[in-house]
């Protein structure tokens, strides 16, 4: 019964093990350079420039020229979103491609993970391979990164989104993350301070008077964006005495629709559509490239505008723009851009780095072909609301002070 | 629950088997009883009306459906209460599923009922959740269908996910050059670009399932085996190309999105109307290849053949039948069902290709397709019931039950054993079904 196996040995071990380095080509090769890099990608939002994020960085704003010869690697593991992913981890990698464009002496790299079993391999083959700085993309990776960190305490990292996680020591008594990492860097942002805006923007753009949302998995960095929109809708009916009903997020509970994947654009246009169905006509899908399927839904149904994530989606999806009323952006790349330079320059990480309004780190993006929806008047009370979020200096001092006026 | 031992001599004899099932079942009608007395209706009475809307403003008009929450808890508790006393009592017989679907039904309608009336919106599109559960259930159909067509000549598809992702892969990577201007002639809802690509994602499936015979035909390899590799390799075959091709041409990323096409008359129906005759030709595509494969495996004589390789390749060899042959052809038409499946995940969705996209529906399929029981019709009702999961966890996502969502999520997978366990009996499959076949 085997001998047409053994036969056959030769033809079977070839077809294994062109399916195993098809399989390792994507998921696992580490030296990608710019020139593979994805053409979508490489416009990063230009709304902020570098130094906005600085105020809240060690580094004194003139930094003194870098050792001459001194050189960088920086090497970015991605979740399992992928790198083209138009919004998360491409706004990452826009922040590296730019580090090693404009920065002397930067190299980059990085690895993909198709599952959460990769986290850790990947990081392990980037510190063997002598890379000067590890940028792990997400909340996902914190526990990973958190281990290699303190197994490896000479090598530097730093990670996006990075909230309290089980580690004692991730948060001090004052909420500053990660201070007992000293090889760690926290990249966080208070994205709610951005999507506030857009939940006002969007109750004020709705012509169905419902809007609605939903996201990937109930993880913080996600349900940020989700508690901002409908706080900002939520604010927009109390200040207009408005009645424009927010779906898919309940501030209260945290409950509200997740497709619980990152994955499946499929998803993305079946959750849109069950909020079209029960009347929202904008929607604010915090999935990744999930939420390009809500984009096509809207492209091809014409019933919803779509508010991106992350960054830009009229310069990374430029596809969808006719149905993309503004983008919540949330800098990454300047983050990820202010860690290499910080790590050239200082050869140190510098303080945690938390994105706002006041710093650039956050914010809305500029109104394109949907522009005529949102009234003249309409987008003075964004920008003043704006102004009085960064004057309050937080969104919960800004909500706190309108509760006690 | 004593009328039991009052009952009569039976005149119809049950084995102990169908006793057991009965009281087991009987209990299930009390249990979820218990539920909806206990606590839905018991938080409904407070809560007022609740409305299911059976239109959408596009929609032909239709009535919403607005019933009290409370009376309706209420009622539902008290007839499931009674159903569980009649079926332990003496059991409905013949009418077991049927009593069994309703009981279901109307659990589920009170359970819609109490979540829409606590939440603050008091109302949901019905026919959007419907038209949800029906599109979802697409691709899990078509898949489950691929695995019915290569089990049932006993050749086993774990390949199924690769199949679709390589189909929707292959079909958006065709269509998108040949639509990227503005073509105004629609053919059923696509210029002919589109249908290129959907024959291209056909013809992918057919040829990864011809891999896939070649090998566990012809070479005898583990055929668990080969399905894993296949999916592995296209796994890895797309992201790569996403990644380093596509990404760098997103013009070959831009494919078409076939339109709905409403049937004419049958469209206009109030509430079944969008529900069923409203859809692109996926939609229809898997409706009309459920009834073709029903046919062609039960009704032809060639199916016969096919299925006696499935059961018995000696015997059908014996008599006659090319065991090689058929199992070829089943696997590569099992090949092209999932290829046709694959496409609508782009050309049928979104429209774009993203890395592993499909996200495990081809597993799903595979479920389905057992708990279908190997058969066409069942694999479309186990593609519903996953679809009817989905939209309904996506309902109440909006809905706020104040239920944590992992929680409900899981509602309709307990429904989905309860069915399992309690309507579809002994599930078998064909006897042959992963044994290679040599002949003597």
């Amino acid at each position: 019964m085997f001998s047409a196996f053994k036969k056959r040995g030769a033809f079977l071990a070839l077809l294994f093990s062109f399916a195993l380095v098809a399989a390792a080509c994507a998921e696992d090769e580490p030296a990608a350079t710019s020139t593979a890099a994805p053409a979508t990608t490489a416009a990063a939002p230009t709304t902020a420039a570098p130094t906005t994020a600085a105020p809240t960085t060690a580094a004194p704003t003139t930094l003194p020229p870098p050792a001459p010869g001194r050189e960088v690697a920086a090497c970015q593991v991605s979740d399992t979103g992928g790198i083209d992913d138009a919004s998360f981890n491409a706004s990452a990698w826009a922040g590296a491609q730019r580090a090693e464009a404009e920065l002397e002496g930067v190299s980059i790299a990085f690895l993909e993970s198709t599952d959460a079993a990769d986290y850790r391999p990947n990081i392990d083959a980037f510190i063997a391979e002598g890379c000067d700085v590890i940028l792990t993309i997400g909340f996902l990776l914190a526990n990973d990164t958190a281990a290699a960190a303190a197994d490896n305490p000479n090598q530097l990292f730093a990670i996006v989104d990075q909230s309290p996680g089980p580690f004692p020591p991730w948060a001090d008594a004052d909420g500053n993350m990660l201070s007992d990492y000293a090889n760690l860097r926290g990249l966080t942002f208070q994205t709610d301070e951005a999507a506030f805006l857009a939940g006002y923007m969007a109750a004020g753009a709705s012509e169905t008077g419902v809007v609605g949302t939903f996201g990937g998995l109930p993880i913080p960095p996600v349900t940020i964006f989700m508690d901002g929109f409908v706080r900002g809708v939520d604010y927009y009916n109390t200040v207009k005495d408005a009645s424009v009903v927010a779906l898919g997020y309940d501030v209260e509970s945290g409950e509200g629709q997740f497709t619980n994947n990152f994955d499946s654009l499929d998803d993305g246009r079946s959750f849109a559509e069950t909020l079209v169905n029960n009347g929202a006509d904008i929607v604010l899908p915090v999935a990744g490239p999930v939420g390009l399927g809500s984009a096509a839904l809207c492209q091809d149904t014409g019933a919803c505008l779509i508010v991106g994530v992350d960054a830009d989606w009229n310069a990374t999806a430029a596809e969808f723009s006719d149905v993309i009323l503004t983008s919540i952006l949330k800098n990454i790349d300047i983050s990820i851009f202010n860690t290499i330079n910080n790590v050239l320059v200082l050869e140190s990480l510098g303080n945690p780095f938390n994105g706002t309004l006041a710093n650039g780190g956050v914010g809305l993006a500029a109104l394109q072909d949907n522009a005529d929806r949102v009234s003249s008047e309409l987008a003075q009370e964004v920008a003043d609301l704006n102004d009085a979020i960064v004057a309050a200096g937080s969104l919960a001092e800004f909500l706190a002070s309108m509760a006690d006026a | 629950m004593t009328a039991a031992a009052t009952t009569p001599d039976a005149v119809i004899v049950r084995t102990p088997a169908e006793i057991k099932r009965s009281r087991y079942l009987g209990i299930t009608y009390l249990f979820l009883a218990v539920v909806v007395l206990w606590f839905f209706a018991r938080w409904s009475v407070d809560l007022g009306n609740f409305t299911f809307k059976l239109a959408r403003p596009t929609d032909p008009s239709a009535p919403d459906l607005t019933l009290s929450a409370g009376r309706v808890t209420l009622i539902v508790g008290v007839i499931l209460a009674a159903m569980g006393g009649v079926q332990l009592a003496r059991g409905f017989g013949k009418m077991n599923n049927l009593v069994l679907a309703i009981g279901l039904f109307l659990f589920i309608f009170a359970f819609l009922g109490w979540a829409t009336a606590q939440s603050s919106i008091g109302a949901f599109s019905m026919v959007g959740m419907m038209k949800t559960t029906i599109v979802r259930s697409v691709p899990i159909t078509l898949g489950a269908l691929a695995g019915v067509m290569s089990e049932r000549v006993a050749v086993i598809n774990i390949a199924i996910e690769g199949q679709l992702l390589g189909g929707a892969f292959v079909a958006v990577v065709v269509a998108s050059p040949l639509t990227g201007g503005e073509d105004p002639t629609l053919i059923l809802g696509s210029p002919i670009g589109g249908w290129i690509g959907v024959g291209a994602a056909v013809f992918a499936g057919m040829l990864l399932a011809w891999v896939l015979a070649v090998l566990s035909i012809r070479y005898v390899v583990d055929q668990i085996i080969v399905g894993v590799v296949i999916t592995i390799f296209v796994t890895g075959m797309t992201s790569f190309l996403a990644l380093r091709w596509l990404a760098d041409n997103p013009e070959l990323n831009k494919g078409p999105i076939f339109k709905s096409i409403g049937i004419p008359l049958l469209s206009d129906i109030p509430f079944l109307g969008p529900v069923l005759f409203d859809h692109n030709i996926f939609v229809f595509g898997s409706f009309i290849l459920v009834a073709f494969l029903t046919f062609l495996l039960f009704r032809t004589r060639w199916g016969l053949r096919a299925r006696a390789v499935g059961e018995h390749p000696k015997a059908a060899d014996t008599l006659g039948v090319n065991v090689y042959r058929t199992r070829y052809l089943n696997v590569i038409i099992g090949g092209a069902v999932a290829g046709f499946g694959g496409a609508f995940f782009t050309l049928g969705s979104v429209g774009r290709f993203d890395e592993n996209m499909t996200n495990g529906r081809g597993f799903i399929g595979l479920a389905a397709m057992i708990f279908g029981r190997w058969h066409p019709v069942g694999a479309m009702a186990a593609g519903l019931v996953f679809g009817f999961a989905d939209a309904m966890s996506q309902t109440l996502g909006i809905l706020q039950t104040g239920i944590p969502s992992e929680f409900l999520g899981m509602v309709p997978f307990i429904a989905t054993i309860l069915v399992v366990a309690g309507l579809v009996g002994k599930a078998r499959p064909p006897a042959a079904d992963g044994q290679p076949y040599i002949k003597q």
